[in-house]
């Protein structure tokens, strides 16, 4: 990571924002209790998930809300498109919304002709320089100013060069105030939809959630359909711990809570609200019972933000929508687990994550899971390869040495002695069986001749010497 | 299309193995329920300051206008669009002319894109608030026909003026009377708590990202002006 700006932010933020999250956590008086609350909405919400958006859909659509089902990426695209095309829209706005970025939606909205502005502001910078989110709070939050002011310069944004974050802000602030005016159509995702009245709610600080609420005609929602709540009391306490965990804030500018359309007398508002329930893979990892558990999150981050293994790389090496923990959590399940081997297995199982989370997703217990099926799929029949069947061989021949002691001990002696006979000037610099990767960059100190219990016997044998003895009194 | 795919996405997740919910432990305490009117007015002042919004004390509707007076004054204002004539008994109209101020008000336009336009060109947006939670700072609005959305987002200074009485505890107060009258709930409500604000770049801090940059809420202090008078849907 060569960017500056980045390790600052990723230093800052993992030692600094548990402090700041456990300081808005403090506000309750046991926030044990809070969080142990918010777990067990959560799992509730999987058990009851059927019966739930069942139950939020009909209540939805008694309240005016066009709901659609959507089974995949291709499907959630495809009616947004033709939504936007129905109403004649030239371009949408939208509010953050990562479920978006998982079905490539602006991809497809301007690959067929609508154009699309991003209206969050660490949104609009990663999708002018093209770049997928660092962090899911602040997916910009790394870019620095210099490249931020120069592709604003570049696409008309700014008119004189800054690096003034406010004033980048505030250029951003001007140019889609001017789009928000005269917008027909906004889309925004959704963080909680409230089975018992048909609710869907929004948390947000900047306001463009609720521009997008509240200016154009049109407004579509779409919900991963995890994201549904029982009642509106779980999903005021789920808002309490989401912001807590999120931002580190008490209460976000913004929490806006729509039950259907704007009535026939309302000034503003949507006149039609689509509510896109998506799936996308989620039904089937529901049915997974080991592994569903990651069906509880609520997308807070609270994870990356402990994360030690985030904390180094940032969220670009993830290479998928959702990063840090969470990530390596639901990547494996989106794009298959034999496709994600570097996510679950890039992973010190500290539980960090687990112990901050206020859904009571166990990553940990996952990433294991993960490991464990991948190992088993490559010894399955017909998936064996030349590779797998050497490091099978060793892995017996390591196991039959540790049930052994004389076979153990045998082998000791013979690997030093093989590793040894490539040492030079007391390092070893390669071996015969060509490992070069590891000695790329670093050597290996010879290995003494005698083991360490070789060592201990003879000592025992000799006698102390006084002037140690001396020494040991002084200590 | 979306049929087929909701009886196929429900089927799988009826299908999925099922186990009983576990039993929730207590609802967690919270500790603002017992506070006493003073005590919420000085928390929700303090919350609302830390956001930089600023909190004043009408003894009455007079004073209340010259409080209006006063920010219209220090912030420049020269255009106002208001939810009512009369939020609260407080008279807008006579503010605005004592103070050579445009006001216009929501009942002046029928037209959905004169109003639109009108409220991203005034310099302040003034409404009621509906409620008003000590736990955080923040505002609860209900949005209907007499209180449309953009009044509290659009324009750069945003003031709420909201009877004392209408200060609670915590959501919940508010999430109750708002939602448990399942004939009267609102097609938008709104929790409101400070400007809007954004830390998106190098994770510096300012107010007024998109929507307003300032915001001033005006207690009326006189009782009796309770929840029962309380502006909301009919």
């Amino acid at each position: 990571m060569k960017n500056e700006l980045s390790q600052l932010f990723l230093r800052l933020l993992c030692s600094g924002f548990p402090i700041i999250s456990q300081m808005a956590l403090s506000s309750f008086p046991d926030p044990e209790a809070a969080e142990s609350y918010s777990r067990s909405i959560r799992a509730e919400v999987l058990e009851r998930l059927p019966e739930l958006l069942e139950e939020f859909e009909k209540k939805a659509i008694s309240r005016g809300v066009k709901v659609i089902w959507a089974k995949d990426a291709a499907e959630a695209n495809n009616i947004i498109l033709d939504i936007a095309r129905q109403k004649g829209v030239e371009y949408v706005t939208k509010g953050k919304s990562m479920i978006t970025e998982e079905i490539g939606l602006n991809e497809h909205l301007i690959k067929n002709g609508i154009n699309v502005y991003e209206t969050d502001l660490g949104e609009v910078i990663t999708q002018q320089l093209c770049l997928p989110p660092f962090h899911l709070v602040g997916p910009a939050i790394n870019v620095p100013p210099e490249k931020i002011s120069d592709i604003f310069l570049k696409n008309s944004i700014l008119k004189e060069p800054t690096t003034d974050p406010v004033t980048l802000g505030k250029a951003v602030r001007t140019f889609l105030r001017e789009k928000f005016r005269t917008q027909e159509m906004g889309i925004v995702g959704v963080n909680m939809a409230v089975a018992e009245t048909g609710t869907f709610i929004n948390v947000e600080n900047e306001g463009n959630i609720r521009m997008n609420k509240s200016s154009p005609k049109t407004l579509v929602a779409i919900m991963s359909l995890e994201k549904v709540v029982p009642t509106m009391a779980d999903a005021i306490h789920m808002t309490r711990m989401l912001i807590r965990n999120c931002t580190g804030q008490k209460m976000t500018s913004y929490v806006s809570f729509d039950t259907g359309p704007k009535k026939a007398d309302e000034l503003d508002g949507p006149e039609d609200i689509y509510m896109v329930i998506l799936d996308n893979g989620r039904s089937e990892i529901y049915k997974d019972f080991k592994v569903r558990d990651i069906l509880k999150c609520i997308r807070c981050g609270a994870c990356m933000n402990t994360c030690p293994v985030y904390a180094r790389i940032g969220g670009y090496p993830y290479g998928f929508t959702y990063a840090g923990p969470m990530g390596q959590a639901i990547n494996p399940l989106l794009f298959g687990i034999e496709n994600t081997t570097d996510l679950y297995r890039a992973c010190t199982l500290c539980g960090s994550c687990k112990k901050t989370c206020p859904a009571g997703v166990d990553h940990p217990f996952l990433f294991l899971e993960y490991r464990s099926r991948e190992v088993r799929r490559k010894n399955a029949k017909g998936n064996r390869t030349l590779l797998s069947r050497l490091d099978n061989t060793m892995a017996t021949i390591s196991s039959f040495g540790m049930r052994h002691s004389w076979a153990w001990n045998l082998g000791v002696k013979c690997v030093r002695a093989i590793l040894n006979s490539s040492s030079k000037d007391g390092y070893i610099q390669d071996i015969p069986f060509g490992v070069k990767g590891w000695f790329s960059c670093r050597d290996l100190m010879a290995i003494p001749d005698r083991t360490f219990h070789e060592s201990w016997k003879d000592l025992q044998n000799e006698p102390v010497p006084l002037a140690d003895k001396n020494n040991e009194d002084v200590i | 299309m979306s049929m087929q795919a909701r009886e196929e996405i429900l089927g799988r997740l009826k299908s999925a193995r099922k186990n009983t919910p576990a039993a929730r432990p207590a609802k967690p305490v919270l500790s603002e329920i017992n506070l006493d009117k003073e005590q919420l007015l000085q928390r929700f002042t303090s919350e609302l300051n830390a956001q930089t919004g600023a909190v004043y004390q009408a003894k009455d509707k007079e004073d209340a206008v010259r409080i209006l007076s006063e920010i219209a004054s220090a912030e420049g204002l020269k255009s106002i669009l208001a939810t009512s004539a009369d939020i609260y008994g407080v008279d807008i109209r006579a503010f605005g002319s004592q103070n050579n101020i445009s006001v216009s008000t929501v009942q002046d336009f029928s037209d959905r894109k004169a109003f639109r336009e009108s409220a991203f060109a005034v310099d302040a947006g003034i409404t009621s608030a509906d409620f008003a939670v000590a736990e955080t700072g923040t505002l609860g609005v209900i949005f209907y026909k007499d209180q449309p959305r953009l009044v509290s987002i659009a324009p750069p200074v945003h003031i709420a003026i909201v009877p004392v009485d209408n200060l609670y505890p915590v959501y919940e107060n508010v999430i109750d009377q708002v939602f448990d009258n399942t004939d009267k709930i609102p097609s938008q409500f709104c929790f409101i708590t400070g400007p809007s604000s954004t830390a998106d770049i190098k994770g510096v801090h300012f107010k007024g990202m998109h929507g307003p940059v300032k915001i001033f809420v005006i207690f009326i202090m006189t009782g009796g002006m309770g929840h029962e008078n309380s502006n909301g849907p009919g």
